[in-house]
């Protein structure tokens, strides 16, 4: 095939879905841009109206920061247990004990459930009601036990760490034991005959090795955290409140509750902006020399 | 040659153009009216029931009728493209379509002769159902079912224990603290959505105050939530939270509240006249539901037996409706008497259409409803939550449920919603309708 004649055949596959892309991601995605600087409640028409919901966002009492705060409370809190127990799963899988094909499976497990179904099944966890599984655990040992509203909005931040963290350790420990079992034995070996423990191994070999992986697991994380939708809405049964939002709720509740789009996809647009600036800045604060081997 | 090709294309034309004016000026040829239903708990069985009658009496019309649980999504962009269906039935948010021009004004047919009646249509409908969506003097929705807001009971449970119906808010305490001894929780609350209280708390601020004080705030006044009635209430309904709701009741979803009721763990529950459809595949056998009223507050002002409720459902027709006049009659027909006793018959629930439910043998639990209002002087209902939704979606709910579980004193709660209501004031964007006063009984 001449290579024009290749150019024009790859151009005949790719065009059909980068039209499709640009009619349904990029078009609607410039349009939010738009429809940011307007008031609009999605039923007349819209108004031009500059960056006044820039502003009202970013005024004092708007229910944005608490948003942001609750976002970056999700990010951090299971974030952190998450990536700790991920590598602790990880590094002593990796140390072949018995059983790891099993443990693997086992913690990998609750990351192929999609995440409404996993929030369903923590409702039934936390639930207030003859079904609630844990109310009933506290029960059998406590006859006279209260039920306890878990999944009540005050502590549903809370009550939502255990549930991410379970349903995120085993993708992350995936992650890291692949970046693990691609580390050399010769690299451990030599660690061992300068006389290094379990934990310098573990810090000055298999760290450093992995950096790579472990930034991009923390980036994902970072995204995961400043996106988060799905539980919150499920678990409160698509009512958040102000101490339950977070920004992908919030701006959901604008558009389709409240029919201020404009408001709504103003929020769109600084989420979009946020999760641009944490990516890059996370990739920066843990870029280090790559290590080749 | 080419002649040949005119005379063929003006051959085929013509009798396209003719087509077209036959089409017009054909009275068999009739029209067909497109109405869209939300298809919720009520389904739309009676709704195709009636198109189907009122197609026997208007040969010329064709009604197409469809519902959709989601019928909201699907309504949107045909509203926008100025496409919409002639009528319909849905949860979107009724002021804003009202002010954005999006609807047909229902006055030339309310002020009509109803379908078998002498009266107009509007003559024939429960007074103050049509308040809630007038707009420069004109209706623009037409409930199609009728509510109230009561506390339920099992009557087989009371009986049991020997409980007696509170006619007072001291009374009613007084049964909490006794169905609490007894070993049943108190109260049952859909505390997943924490404006299921409003209702409640609106209630108990009637109790206190006359008309004229609770109207004030629908209409926007200054400082209304700052009253000391108001207050008063606020602590009633945090008292009740604290001391007598089911344990784990701030999350439980409406279902699940429900079913600890119909189950009996709790004996009470605050709820609309849905509850029994919501309920029906739940409730077990000998369960005798029975309701009774907000019970009247001791030493309060308001009126004891006036009762929170109105018209829901709405039917609207719109305004880029192809045929709006026949839209209005046969909406005109759905709210006959006739079609209106169906509507409760099959439904079990109450119809805005005056004297429906006269003579009907309809279910005690109804029957019970139908007994609390037919006892009201009047009927009063909210509309801060339907106007301005970025109160009720919001600082409403999330002050409620800081308030039931004890995060807030009742004063800080009203200061919150003050608050939130003069940002509503503030806020040029929010159309505020003139101020209404106290509508007529």
């Amino acid at each position: 095939m001449k290579r024009k004649e290749q150019k024009t055949f790859i151009a005949a596959f790719l065009l059909p879905p980068l039209l499709l892309y640009a009619l349904f991601v990029l078009w609607p995605a410039v349009n939010a841009f738009r429809y940011s600087l307007t008031r609009w409640d999605g039923l007349g028409s819209a108004t031009w109206v500059g960056l006044y919901n820039f502003r009202n966002i970013l005024a004092r009492s708007s229910e944005f920061m608490p948003a942001l705060e609750h976002n970056v409370f999700l990010m951090v809190v299971p974030g952190i247990i998450t990536l700790s127990l991920a590598l602790f799963f990880a590094y002593v899988i990796h140390q072949r004990i018995r059983g790891a094909r099993l443990f693997r499976i086992a913690f990998f497990f609750p990351n192929i459930i999609s995440s409404v179904a996993v929030a369903l099944l923590w409702v039934l966890i936390y639930s207030a009601s003859d079904v609630g599984l844990l109310n009933n655990l506290l029960r059998l040992i406590n006859p006279k036990h209260e039920m306890i509203a878990f999944a009540e909005s005050s502590r549903l931040l809370w009550a939502l760490v255990p549930m991410i963290v379970w349903s995120g350790t085993g993708f992350y420990m995936v992650l890291f034991l692949a970046a693990m079992e691609n580390i050399p034995d010769s690299f451990y070996e030599a660690a061992r005959l300068d006389g290094a423990g379990s934990f310098a191994l573990f810090r000055k070999v298999t760290l450093p090795l992995m950096w790579d992986v472990l930034t991009t697991g923390i980036i994902f994380l970072v995204i995961g955290g400043l996106k988060i939708f799905d539980v919150i809405w499920v678990m409160e049964n698509g009512r958040p409140t102000t101490t339950t939002h977070t920004m992908a709720t919030l701006m959901y509740s604008k558009v389709f509750e409240e029919y201020n789009i404009g408001y709504g996809t103003a929020i769109a647009v600084l989420l979009f902006i946020l999760v641009l600036l944490a990516t890059m800045v996370s990739f920066r604060l843990l870029r280090r020399e790559r290590l080749e081997y | 040659m080419r002649t040949g090709w005119l005379a063929l294309a003006l051959a085929l034309a013509i009798p396209l153009l003719g087509g077209c004016t036959l089409e017009r000026k054909d009275p068999r040829k009739g029209i067909t009216l497109e109405v869209a239903v939300f298809e919720g708990g009520y389904g739309i069985g009676w709704h195709q029931d009636v198109a189907r009658r009122y197609e026997k009496r208007h040969p010329n019309i064709r009604v197409n009728l469809w519902g959709d649980p989601r019928v909201d999504e699907k309504l949107k962009p045909r509203i926008l493209r100025r496409n919409p269906p002639d009528l319909a039935s849905c949860n979107l948010p009724v002021w804003k379509l009202i002010v954005a021009g999006k609807l047909y004004p229902l006055d030339e047919a309310l002020d009509s002769p109803a379908y078998g009646q002498k009266a107009t249509w509007r003559e024939t409908l429960v007074p103050g159902v049509l308040a809630s969506y007038q707009y420069q003097g004109k209706s623009y929705a037409m409930p199609t079912n009728l509510g109230a807001w009561v506390c339920w009971y099992d009557k087989r449970q009371f009986r049991q224990y020997g409980w007696k119906v509170p006619r007072t808010w001291g009374e009613f305490t007084r049964l909490c603290d006794q169905i609490k001894a007894d070993g049943v929780a108190p109260i049952a609350f859909q505390g997943k959505y924490p404006s299921y209280a409003w209702s409640t708390l609106l209630s108990l601020y009637q109790r206190l105050v006359p008309f004229e004080k609770w109207y004030e705030m629908q209409d926007l006044k200054p400082g209304a939530f700052l009253e000391p009635e108001f207050i008063r209430a606020a602590q009633l309904l945090q008292e009740m939270g604290q001391k007598y709701l089911q344990p784990g009741a701030m999350a439980m979803t409406h279902t699940e509240s429900q079913l600890e009721w119909v189950n009996g763990r709790a004996a009470l529950i605050f709820c609309g006249l849905w509850l029994k459809n919501e309920m029906k595949n739940a409730i077990p056998d000998g369960f005798e539901m029975a309701c009774f009223p907000v019970p009247m507050i001791e030493g309060g002002r308001g009126d004891p037996n006036a009762i929170y409720g109105g018209g829901g459902e709405n039917m609207l027709v719109m305004a880029d409706s192809k045929h709006p006049e026949e839209a209005l009659d046969f909406l005109k027909y759905m709210m006959s008497l006739e079609c209106s006793r169906t509507y409760i018959q099959r439904l079990d629930t109450l119809s805005p259409v005056q004297n429906a439910v006269k003579g009907l043998l309809i279910s005690p639990e109804l029957q019970s409803a139908v007994d609390v209002i037919n006892k009201s002087t009047r009927m009063y209902s909210d509309r801060l939550s339907v106007l301005y939704l970025e109160f009720a979606k919001s600082p409403m709910p999330d002050g409620l449920a800081a308030l039931l579980n004890g995060k807030v004193t009742p004063e800080e709660f009203a200061q919150g919603l003050e608050a939130a209501i003069e940002a509503v004031r503030q806020n040029p964007d929010i159309y505020k309708p003139p101020a209404m006063g106290v509508p007529p009984a």
